[in-house]
């Protein structure tokens, strides 16, 4: 088993920077996710801890040994390659079995294996097959039988299950999850959908651009968002953004903009005023923490309904506010048409305020 | 790289374009096809059945060209008693199958590191490989002589394998590169995930290139195997080879049509077994579905 530590990680492709400075220290046993848009340095992150991408600046520490310089087959890890990499010539059996072989491991034992983890990803029917006979989730799947087969010190998994289908997918969730466990093996989880990080991690990566954004819990990454970036980049539906105005008015902050203006919660304040740079700033608040009002009292804004939409037990109500477009997360009852006025009522306990410049959340 | 099946709709057209293309393949197939069954009927014939001819527009006694006449094996056995064809069948062999396989080793190996590794001039030293083989043969003979006499290569075996390599070396790198361009890395860095070295990665992928390797060799072979210039020059005196030998049939007072057949027999059968036995290996598509795209 084996702890990890990224160290002032660079990646160069020549000119182009794929992952830019990165540290992470990932704990024996933990499952961390590492989460961002397609082009953000996750599979090179990753490469690199398998030893197949040299690393251009930093250090790589499983424990405490430097592996910047070990070949693949000393690091002890199991992959799955973004793009499958199975042997084409050989069935789907010998391609799960291929690294027991090389281990030298006794016959029935990698039989019972490798039958095991086909039972595991319903792929038992498929085992004499060559994988151009397999569909492209039955490859993915066979792809992750040839990793979990194994007993490593680290799992190294690339988007390992993008290519199944909803169900499948949420059903080896929960079995990668499960397996994780049981074997407390440490594990790599690279991933662009943000549902699995939020559902499978210990911790989670977010990056961007090759930068890591915040390296914490899903429910931290939710709740509390490190920056603007991340904000907008989790959760579903996004949240909504609005510019605003910090003013002081009789020593109480408030958040004003064209369309309302409404005090920050005292412990807000506080933040704000220790921390302040500058007053403009971005308000943000997901769709769950806005509600319509039922009185005109408690309203905070208000709106025009652009659109509804239903999503089975809930409802997207999309509204323009002055010059932003708001959604809501309401129950479907809600019988707004397009074009009613609506009114709305932030939880102002749940929104975040993120610095204008640079998008770093004050809270 | 996959083929798919053309679907063909029915028409007027096509059935006369499937008339046609039934006719063409039909001459083309005797006009292939014929040469050699004269000369493999003609090398179990003695001088005068050789000779005897139909007249001109009696197309009924054309078959018995092919069946009337009482088969001997006499070219045969006089070209291996008097005539030493079974040293040349063996220098053939050895001169052929010797620098098909040495071509074969060193090409795949300079071949891998071309397709995987990046490194400084890389287009420059595969230009440079090709390079060498576009100047003819006849261009190149006279140096190659001089530098053979030299190191007493002329007239050998070695010398002979050694010529017919430094042709085929740059042809094998050139069409090996292009067969491991199309086996994607991903496979080796599975094989080396998976427990295997660097070299073991490479021989993990070797099958897929198999079908590439043995078209080759098969290429490497009959090249050298239907050679004559180089036999002729090099190989001469020690390393005669099946075509000088045959050559050789044609005196200044007479041409031994019977032997000349019978030798021409010897040289083409091998090549064809080989032809036929290659044949799945020239089916390629292997690499087909193991990575996505
Ligand atoms: N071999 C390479 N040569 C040059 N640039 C590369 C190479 N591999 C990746 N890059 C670049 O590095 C950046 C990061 O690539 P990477 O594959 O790590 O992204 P990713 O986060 O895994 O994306 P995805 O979700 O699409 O797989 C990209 O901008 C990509 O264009
Ligand atoms: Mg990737």
């Amino acid at each position: 088993m084996a702890s990890i530590s990224i160290k002032n990680v660079w990646k160069m492709y020549g000119e182009i920077e794929a992952v830019k400075d990165l540290n992470i220290e990932v704990a024996n046993g933990e499952f961390l996710c590492i989460l961002g848009p397609s082009g953000c340095g996750k599979s090179s992150t990753l490469r690199m801890l398998a030893g197949l991408e040299h690393i251009s600046a930093g250090d790589v520490y499983y424990g405490d040994v430097r592996v910047n310089d070990l070949p693949p087959k000393d690091r002890k890890i199991a992959m799955v390659f973004e793009n499958y990499a199975l042997y084409p010539h050989k069935t789907i059996y010998e391609n799960m079995a291929n690294a027991l072989k090389i281990q030298k491991m006794d016959k029935s034992e990698i039989d019972s294996k490798v039958r095991t983890a086909a039972e595991l990803l319903e792929i038992t029917p498929l085992l004499d097959r060559k994988p151009h006979e397999l569909s492209g989730g039955q490859k993915q799947r066979t792809a992750i039988g040839r990793a979990i087969v194994r007993e490593p010190e680290l799992f190294l998994f690339d988007e390992p299950i993008a290519h199944l289908d909803a169900k499948l997918r949420a059903h080896m969730r929960g079995e990668l999850k499960i397996m994780q466990r049981k074997l407390g093996t440490t594990m790599i989880y690279v991933t662009h959908d943000q549902l699995e990080a939020l559902s499978m991690a210990d911790r989670i990566a977010v990056m961007r651009d090759g930068v890591l954004q915040q390296l914490a819990t899903p429910s931290e990454i939710y709740n509390r968002p490190a920056n603007k970036w991340v904000a907008g980049f989790i959760g579903e539906p996004a949240m909504n953004f609005m510019d605003c105005e910090i003013i002081e008015n009789n020593g109480k902050i408030l958040l004003k903009n064209d369309a309302f203006e409404s005090a920050l919660t005292k412990e807000q304040s506080s933040i704000i005023k220790t921390n302040a740079r500058g007053n403009s700033v971005t308000m943000g608040i997901r769709p769950d923490d806005i509600s319509f009002a039922t009185s005109a009292k408690e309203s905070m804004v208000s709106g025009e309904v652009l659109v509804t939409e239903l999503l089975g037990g809930d409802m997207l109500v999309e509204a323009q506010v002055s010059n932003s477009r708001i959604t809501v997360k309401t129950k479907p009852d809600y019988s707004g048409q397009m074009g009613d006025t609506c009114q709305l009522k932030f939880d102002n306990t749940r929104w975040h305020v993120f610095a204008g410049e640079d998008g770093v959340a004050y809270f | 790289m996959a083929s798919h099946e053309v679907v063909q709709y029915r028409s007027t057209i096509r059935s006369a374009i499937n008339v046609f293309t039934f006719v063409f393949l039909m001459v083309f197939l005797i006009w292939t096809v014929l040469p050699f069954i004269i000369m493999f009927v003609s090398s179990f014939k003695n001088l005068l059945e050789a000779f005897n001819l139909p007249e001109k527009g009696d197309w009924a006694s054309v078959i018995s060209v092919f069946f009337d006449f009482e088969p001997t094996a006499i070219h045969y056995r006089e070209l291996f008693t008097e005539r030493n064809f079974a040293t040349y069948f063996f220098n053939s062999i050895v001169s052929s199958g010797g620098s098909a396989l040495i071509s074969v080793v060193l090409g795949a190996m300079a071949a891998y590191s071309l397709s995987r590794i990046d490194f400084r001039g890389k287009n420059h030293v595969f230009f440079w490989v090709i390079s060498t083989r576009m100047a003819p043969v006849v261009a190149v003979m006279v140096p190659l002589y001089t530098i053979f006499r030299g190191l007493d290569l002329i007239g050998t075996l070695p010398g002979l394998i050694l010529a017919y390599t430094t042709f085929n070396l740059p042809f094998a790198i050139w069409i090996l590169k292009g067969f491991f361009d199309n086996i994607p890395y991903a496979i080796e860095e599975a094989a080396m995930v998976d427990g295997h070295t660097r070299l073991g990665a490479f021989r993990e992928i070797l099958p897929l290139a198999a079908p590439g390797i043995g078209a080759f060799l098969v290429l490497c072979i009959l090249f050298s195997w239907n050679d004559f210039l180089f036999a002729s020059i090099i190989g001469s005196g020690g390393a005669k080879t099946l075509p000088v030998a045959t050559r050789e049939l044609v005196t200044p007072t007479s041409i031994q049509w019977g032997k000349i057949m019978a030798a021409g027999v010897i040289t083409s059968v091998p090549m064809t077994f080989l032809g036929l036995l290659i044949r799945k290996y020239l089916v390629t598509g292997l690499t087909m579905g193991a990575v996505k795209e």
